[in-house]
Parts: structure tokens; sequence; C-alpha cells
């Protein structure tokens, strides 16, 4: 099951890792840097999953998954996070995220979420 | 490497930890600071902690974990405080239901919460709630369990949580998602789920998710069914090697004398084949001897059980209460010690309960006396009114009148195990389960043993067992009516009599005999199982033994003797018969039937 990612990170490198991974899967990669970024472009994108790290500057990862969501219920967001971060997952899945992954990632995990959120009606 | 295979033995040796850690946890209630029972303590709680994750037990070794971790503080300054040793005596008391549930195979009860309650003491964290839960016997209950190695366990269930809700109406879920929210990591979700999908289905949707060790659908009415058919069958028992051993070389030298045997018969020589038959007879009593050694446990378990129970009783009635054990080094046959536990504890309830007034002591007592053990607990208590037992028998309709009037003290004392007698007016939480000392009564009486009550108003009450050591191998008393030759267990008797017949008197169409200070009266063995008459004789043999707690003359043709005999059960479908328990086979190849009078009688009782 592949299709669209939307990569919403503040980091370019994890950015670029994340496209790798993606992109070596047979995913079709757009990446932004900003929550504020994800909310503008998601309905012109149509992504079939985004993934949303959960600490960004400006719009938090968290606000960024719920005014997403409000307006656009049907968006499978997975939240990256790093380690120790157990809270703000947790906060996160309540808000409506479909998944995590924990930094540092190995790519079968990832497309392992990736899959089975797509892959999920 | 195949686990179960270690069960058995797993099962054995935790309860025995766990037997000593409730035998030091009472030693150190008494004293705080024996710094080698708090280290021995620690180290039980250590070994079960190993063993248990050894086995993948993990919710036990978790909580041995715990206890280790907590005792190893106090372990270093050689005292233990009194909420620890609370603490310690509520996770003994969850290990056991631990190990319970391992033994029966269900899935280990979570321990969470009791963990979760460091400070405060929660009692039976776990016990209520999962019965609840189970009770609820509607949709499906599902158990997900992640592998050990996934990071962020509590996230990932809240995801699984989630998850599951997609498939159709989560009706509960443990731990609940406020607790996963509030960051609870549970070794596994369970969750009942009302569901249009199936197993199947579910199962194939949940295994995109490798993070996932196990997913369980719970079949609650085959776990139900299972644990109905579970039977005591198939138990282990640790041999000591030397023993072991001993009976391999019993049996080589057996083996010999079968060849010495041979020999002599081929050269007809009768000298040899006398030794040898001797031989055989020395070696077969010895093996008969050290067999039944391997079935004798010690009492230490029981003793350690009911002190156990004594010292919860005086914290929960507060009451003190001293249990003093004066035992010496005995050993029983593991069946008969098995079935002891539940009559004994609820003596000794009932000694705490009704006994013991504000402060006293328990004194359980065991000796042995030629071939029965004798146990006896007693209280220095109150002590039990002859004359409340009188009334009470009297307006239960147990006795009549003149009965009342004439009965020996300790006679009714023995009333108290008649069903439906209770001298205990108010019932308590404790002893008044229900089971009341009929049932204790009978319990005992199951396995070949004989209760006594003897009491005095003011000095205190004493409950005593007349035991046999082995339920296998029993002394009888042979007799002959009819014809036919008939066993009773020696435990069973009271006295053997033979009366001239002018001594027997009397009364309406029932015979009495003249027995110590009152008038016993008289079965005839022979009418009761419509054998034929025998011949007439000068002297009248009577058995004088006690059923339903009064005694009787039970009149025989013939007293043989004594024997000790092994006695077999029947085989369907003669075990149904009643009046009989059994069978042995003597050397003469006869058939010997062991007689119970008890169940002859409800027979008889019955069909009248």
């Amino acid at each position: 099951m592949t299709g669209k990612v939307l990569i919403v990170d503040d980091a370019l490198f994890m950015r670029n890792m994340l496209r790798d991974i993606f992109e070596d899967a047979g995913w079709l990669v757009v990446e932004v840097d900003s929550g504020e970024q994800a909310i503008s472009c998601y309905r012109e994108e149509q992504p079939d999953l985004v993934t949303m790290d959960i600490v960004m500057p400006g719009m938090g990862g968290i606000s960024a998954l719920e005014a997403l969501l409000q307006r656009n219920p049907e968006a499978r967001v997975v939240v990256c996070s790093a380690l120790g971060q157990k809270k703000l997952i947790m906060e996160a899945i309540s808000a409506g995220a479909r998944d995590f992954i924990v930094k540092p990632f190995k790519s079968e995990q990832v497309i392992e979420v990736a899959d089975r959120v797509v892959g999920s009606s | 490497m195949d686990i179960e295979k270690f069960r058995d033995m797993f099962l054995v040796e935790a309860a025995e930890h766990l037997q000593k850690m409730a035998q030091l946890l009472i030693q150190l209630d008494n004293d705080q600071h024996d710094a080698d029972n708090v280290a021995a303590l620690f180290r039980q709680a250590h070994s079960i902690k190993g063993m248990a994750a050894t086995m993948e037990y993990h919710q036990m070794a978790r909580l041995a974990h715990h206890l280790e971790d907590a005792l190893d503080a106090c372990r270093k300054e050689g005292t233990i405080s009194e909420k620890l040793l609370d603490r310690v005596l509520d996770g003994l008391d969850l290990l056991e239901k631990l190990l319970e549930d391992i033994r029966e195979g269900r899935t280990e009860r979570d321990i969470d919460a009791f963990l979760a309650s460091e400070e405060v003491i929660i009692e039976l964290p776990d016990d209520g709630l999962e019965s609840d839960f189970r009770a609820v016997g509607q949709g499906l209950l599902v158990e997900l369990q992640l592998k050990e190695s996934v990071g962020a366990a509590g996230p990932r269930y809240l995801v699984l949580l989630k998850r599951m809700a997609d498939f159709g109406r989560i009706i509960e879920s443990r731990p609940s998602e406020e607790l996963l929210l509030g960051g609870e990591v549970p070794k596994k979700l369970s969750i009942r789920l009302e569901s249009e999908l199936s197993e199947e289905d579910i199962r194939q949707r949940l295994e995109r998710y490798s993070e996932l060790d196990r997913v369980v659908f719970v079949n609650e009415s085959l776990e139900a069914e299972q644990q109905v058919r579970k039977k005591p069958g198939h138990q282990t028992l640790r041999v000591n090697t030397e023993l072991l051993d001993h009976l391999i070389n019993l049996t080589g030298e057996l083996i010999t004398n079968r060849y010495h045997l041979q020999s002599a018969l081929r050269q007809q020589s009768w000298q040899d084949i006398d030794e040898g038959v001797g031989r055989m007879a020395r070696l077969i009593k010895n093996l008969h001897h050290q067999v039944l050694k391997v079935r004798m446990v010690s009492l230490d378990n029981l003793i350690g059980r009911l002190a156990r129970s004594v010292f919860e009783l005086s914290r929960t009635s507060g009451k003190q209460v001293q249990f003093n054990v004066d035992c010496a080094d005995l050993e029983l046959d593991r069946t008969i010690v098995d079935e002891l536990l539940s009559p004994l504890t609820h003596m000794v309830r009932n000694a705490v309960d009704h006994g013991i007034e504000e402060q006293g002591t328990v004194t359980f007592k065991a000796w042995r006396e030629r071939d029965q053990v004798l146990i006896q607990v007693a209280d220095d208590g109150a002590g039990i009114d002859p004359h409340k037992i009188r009334e009470k028998a009297l307006g239960a309709g147990l006795i009549s009148t003149t009965q009342a009037d004439n009965m020996r003290d300790i006679d009714l004392y023995q009333l108290i195990c008649s069903s439906g007698f209770s001298t205990a007016e108010k019932v308590t939480e404790v002893s008044g389960r229900g089971v009341g000392m009929d049932v204790v009564k009978t319990a005992i009486e199951k396995i070949g043993g004989v209760l006594l009550i003897d009491s005095a108003v003011g000095e205190g009450t004493r409950i005593t067992l007349k035991l046999p050591l082995s339920m296998a191998i029993i002394r009888v008393l042979q007799v002959d009516c009819g014809g036919v030759c008939m066993a009773i267990p020696i435990t069973r008797v009271i006295q053997t009599l033979e009366v001239d017949p002018q001594e027997i008197k009397s009364s309406g169409k029932q015979l009495l005999i003249p027995f110590q200070d009152e008038l016993l009266p008289l079965l005839s063995l022979r009418k009761m199982l419509n054998l034929a008459k025998g011949a007439r004789r000068n002297a009248i043999a009577i058995v004088v033994t006690e059923v339903f707690g009064r005694r009787v003359g039970l009149v025989v043709d013939r007293l043989v003797g004594q024997r000790e005999i092994f006695l077999q059960r029947l085989p369907e479908p003669f075990e149904q018969i009643r009046g009989c328990n059994g069978a042995t086979i003597l050397g003469d190849g006869s058939i010997v039937f062991l007689l119970d009078l008890q169940s002859l009688l409800e027979k008889r009782r019955a069909a009248a």
C-alpha cells in the first residue's frame, strides 16, 4: 500500500531521512516545515498520510493536528516524537493521531506504521 | 526448551517459598528487628522473582521484584517497619493468587493496582475487578500483549485501544483509556468488544501490528468449563533422592531374590525356597514401609497456614491472639494433610471468633498414638456452656427431654456437630459462612478420622481429631457376620465387647446394652445387610462405634482381629454401593469389604 505522504517537520535532516524512507518504499513525498503550512496545503495536496513532528516552533504539532483534523476529519496523521515524550504522544493520540513513530526510527517501522494506517479504511 | 515441562516443579517450589515467606512474616511480626529473618524474607522474594521470570510468569516476577526491592532497603538496616510488614503480607496474598492463576492455567491477574498503591494499602487490589469484568459475559474478550522490547508501551496500548474501537463498540477495557492517559503502562490490554467482525477478521487486522506479542480471544465458557473439569488428578510430589535410591535398591534386591527362588525351585530345594520366601517377606515389608514414606508430608506447611490465619484474624478482629504450636516431627499422608487444611482453618477461626474474647491463646497440638495421629486445636477462651447446648438441641428437636436430662456433658458437646446446630448467636464475617461444625466433622470422617469436642466454661474449648496415618494402608478390625468377612476402620472403633445374652435389655423393640454409664442401642449388622442367620453363640460380639454423633453397639457374629490392609477402591459400578468404602484381598485370595457404617445407616434411614 503506497500513496502520497505529507511530511511535516522543522528539521531538514528529519525531512530528508523520512523522504528517503518513503521514496524507497514507492511513496510520493511532499514536505513542509511547519504546522501552519501543513494546514494550508492539505486541501490542495490531498495526501493519504501526514507525518507530523510533535515539537515544532510556531504552532506545535498537537495544535496543528487538532486544526488539521477539524478542517479535514478524514486526515490520517501519524505523529513523530523523540524518546521520552510519552505524554505528548498520548495527547496526540487522544487528539486523533492514528499512530506514532518514535525517533530514532528504523525504515521498516516507519513503513509498517504508514502501511497499516493507510491500509485501514 | 519446553517451559511447560517445568511448570509442576515450579508450582511446588514456588508454593514452598511462599510458605516460608508467610512463616517469616509471622516471626517478624513478633520481632521486627530480627535481621536474619529480614534477610531471609528478602531472599525468598528474590528466589520467587528468579523462578517466575524464568518461567515467564511476568506478573509474578514483577510483584516479587517489587517486594524484593522494598525488602532490600530494610535488609541493610536489619529491621522491618510495620507498614512494610503489612505491605509484604498483602503482596504475599497477591503472589498466592497469582500462583493459583498459574496452577489453574488462567492468565495471571493484573498487579498494577497493587504496585501503584505504594503508600495506601488496598485490600485485594484486583480480585473484585477481575470478576466484575468477566461477569459481564457479553461480546468478545480480547487480550492484547505487546512484545517486551516495544518502547513507549503506554502510547502503543492507547493506539491499539483506539484501533479496536474502529472494529466495534468497546464495552470496557482494562486498563481504561483514562488510566492509560494517566501514564499507566500495563502488561496487557484486555478489551471487551461488541463487534460485527469475527475473531478471525480482528486477528487479521491486528496482524499489521508487529509490536504485538499475543492476541488472545478469551473463550469464557471454555475457561469456565476447564475450571470445572480440572481435577486434582496429577500432582507432583517431591521425593527425597535418598528415599528414591532406597526404593531402587529394594527393587534390585527383589529381582535378585526372584532368581534365587527360581533356581531353588528348579533344584527343588525346600530349604532354599523357605529362605527365599522369608527374604521376600522382609523385602516386601521394607518396600511397603518406604513407599508409604513417599506419600508422607510434614505438617509444617499446614501449621504455617493456620498460624497465618490466626495472625490475620487477630489483625482483623482486634483480638490479641497468640498461636502456640506443640508438635513433634510428624508426617502424615499427603491426601490427609490436604484434606485437613479447610476443617482445621475453620476450627482455628471458630476458636478466635467465638472462643477467645479479647485476648488469649490458640494451641495447636499434634502427636502420634500408635498408628493414629492426634491433632488438637484448643483455645483458652470462654468455653461452651453445656446448658446452652442442651436448650438449643432440645429446641431444634435433636434430642428428647429424657435424653437431655440424662446426657453427659461430653456427649452434649458432640451435638454441636449435628447439622443445623450453631451456638454462635451472632454471625460474624469470618466463621459465619454457613460452614458449621457439621461440615468439619463430615470432612474429618471422610478421611477416616474422628472428631471430639470437649469444653469447660471459663477454661476454653478443645477439639481433638484422631486420624489414620495413611489413606491407602489402614488398620482395621476384622469381623465375621453371616459368613461374610468384613472390616471396620480401627479409628471408628471405640471398644469391642463380648457380652452374655442375659445382659441385653430391651425397651420396646430396641435392644440395649449397658456400657460405661449409659445404655447403648444395639444394631444387628446381619439384619442391616440381610445376611443369613448365623449359629447361636454363648457370647455376643459387639463393636462399640459412633454414628451420627451417637454411640451404638454393632452386633456381629465374631470378632476376628486387627490387621493392616491395603485399601483399594472398588471399580465402577461397585463403588456406588452404599455402606462399603472399598475392599482388600487377603493372603488366601478372599475379599474383605470395608464397612462404612454411616452411609449404611443413611441407606437404612432413607429406606425407612
